[in-house]
């Protein structure tokens, strides 16, 4: 084997990053040599290790983290411009000039601008359509997807029982391609910071609660649970089981669950 | 030549990222808010696999999503797709965070201080799948994997481990772990390439 292929043998791993100390410094020697077959292998091999996220079980951060991420950068943003308009102020003497400058040319300029804003107004409102548009569609198509989970023959229908007795009952439905679908009426909001979590119990023995969606009741306490495309397929799930969680869920139930149904 | 041969035919997915990108460069607002919606998932299930903590897990996606933000212009459309590169950036800060100082942490700091050249370039066959396919199939040929195998690539992947450290939490020899995870990563390459 020659020296090209012992490093060509390591551009994998150390895409991972999980070289050795010697092995990563002999390759990177040999990358600083210019070899062009293995910085094409490299540049490939690390878009193939990127791939391996894939491999992280399904999760959805909190809302509460995309509402204090946007309030971040929004007040950036709001930061930037204001920051921007005050470095582009000018000595007072100047300002005479420019005011003369401005009585003149602020007819022809009036009309370019206020057409420009129309122009703007224009295409805000066709985004704001498009929008409109495009959330009505997926609501669209999430209702027919889950009439024809609930429609579809070969959908499994089952009650999810409450643990607590006082609690109302949920109704659950499995279609084995398209997915669950949980429903349920006058639920209870869960504790602030807390979030109530879907798990799938495998039938297998010792087998670790598999984690899905996480999801809070509507204002009227109605609950609709979409899960698309669970991990799980159903001969080998034992329940499906819901519980209350830490805010962005867990990945390892932390209560009792508070309702609990058996899917086969 | 070289990147024109390994950049894939834009897909639509692709150039929207990449458009959303660029417009973030003119702070706009609503382009950050589009690109969070379309990718915090899987950022995030990375950041929590790797760091198996939800609260922290959320500091982790809030630092990557702030940076992106902020230096936006470090994203090279021409270098390659633009999720790849999002998810090695998380990924590296999840691992700096998981990490104590240490020899560990030395090697993949030195890989995280510039997240352009790291992020790589996709081959040819790459067909620009939507992210429920990729998932799916990622899965299932990492998942046909010998258990052991697939245990030494994740914890690669996820915890960041070097070869000899995964042979011996492994308590197998140093050159199976080799290859175990250059072969599970050539299996990989070889299913992406198949037809779906």
């Amino acid at each position: 084997m020659s020296d090209h292929d012992q490093f060509r043998e390591l551009i994998e791993a150390y895409a991972l990053g999980a070289l050795d100390e010697q092995d990563r410094a002999a390759l990177e020697a040999h990358l600083a040599t210019g070899c062009a077959e293995c910085s094409n292998a490299l540049q490939e091999a690390r878009w193939l290790a990127s791939q391996l996220a894939y491999l992280a079980p399904p999760a959805e951060p909190s809302d509460m983290l995309r509402a204090r991420l946007l309030q971040k950068v929004r007040t950036e943003a709001s930061t930037a411009k204001s920051s921007a308009s005050s470095r582009g102020s000018v000595p007072y003497w100047l300002w005479a000039g420019a005011a003369a400058l401005l009585v003149v040319t602020f007819y022809s300029t009036w009309n370019a601008r206020r057409l420009q804003m129309e122009i703007e107004a224009v295409n805000e409102r066709a985004a704001a359509e498009l929008r409109q548009r495009q959330q009505l569609q997926q609501q669209l198509d999430a209702a027919k997807h889950q009439a024809h989970i609930l429609m579809d023959p070969t959908s499994k229908k089952f009650p999810m029982w409450p643990h607590d007795t006082q609690m109302p009952r949920l109704e659950a439905t499995w279609h084995p391609e398209m997915g669950i679908f949980v429903t349920g009426e006058k639920i209870p909001m869960p504790g602030s910071h807390r979030v109530l979590q879907l798990w799938l119990i495998p039938k297998a023995p010792g087998g670790k609660p598999m984690p899905s969606r996480t999801f809070w009741p509507d204002a009227q306490g109605k609950v609709v649970v979409m899960v698309d495309n669970p991990p799980e397929v159903m001969a080998e799930t034992k329940a499906l089981a819901i519980t209350e969680e830490p805010a962005g869920g867990s990945l390892q139930p932390t209560s009792t669950p508070m309702w609990v149904g058996g899917v086969s | 030549m070289f990147l024109a041969v390994l950049t894939p035919k834009d897909s639509p997915e692709v150039s929207l990222d990449a458009t959303l990108v660029n417009r973030l460069l003119q702070r706009d607002v609503s382009a950050f808010e589009q690109l969070y919606d379309r990718h915090s998932r899987i950022v995030y299930a990375l950041v929590l696999r790797i760091l198996q903590q939800a609260s922290t897990a959320e500091e982790v996606v809030q630092d990557v999503f702030l940076q992106l933000w902020r230096n936006a212009a470090r994203y090279q459309a021409a270098r390659g797709p633009f999720v790849p590169w999002l998810l090695t950036l998380a990924r590296n800060r999840a691992l700096d965070h998981l990490r104590l100082k240490s020899e560990r942490q030395r090697r993949l700091e030195d890989q995280s201080e510039e997240p352009i050249a790291i992020a790589g370039a996709p081959p040819e066959y790459e067909k620009a799948l939507d992210e429920k396919r990729r998932a799916e199939r990622v899965r299932a040929l990492i998942g046909a994997l010998n258990p052991q195998q697939k245990k030494a690539i994740e914890m690669a992947y996820f915890e960041g481990l070097s070869h000899t450290e995964i042979a011996e939490a492994l308590k197998e020899p140093l050159g199976t772990v080799k290859s175990w995870i250059r072969n599970g990563l050539l299996r990989l390459k070889e299913g992406l390439q198949a037809p779906s």
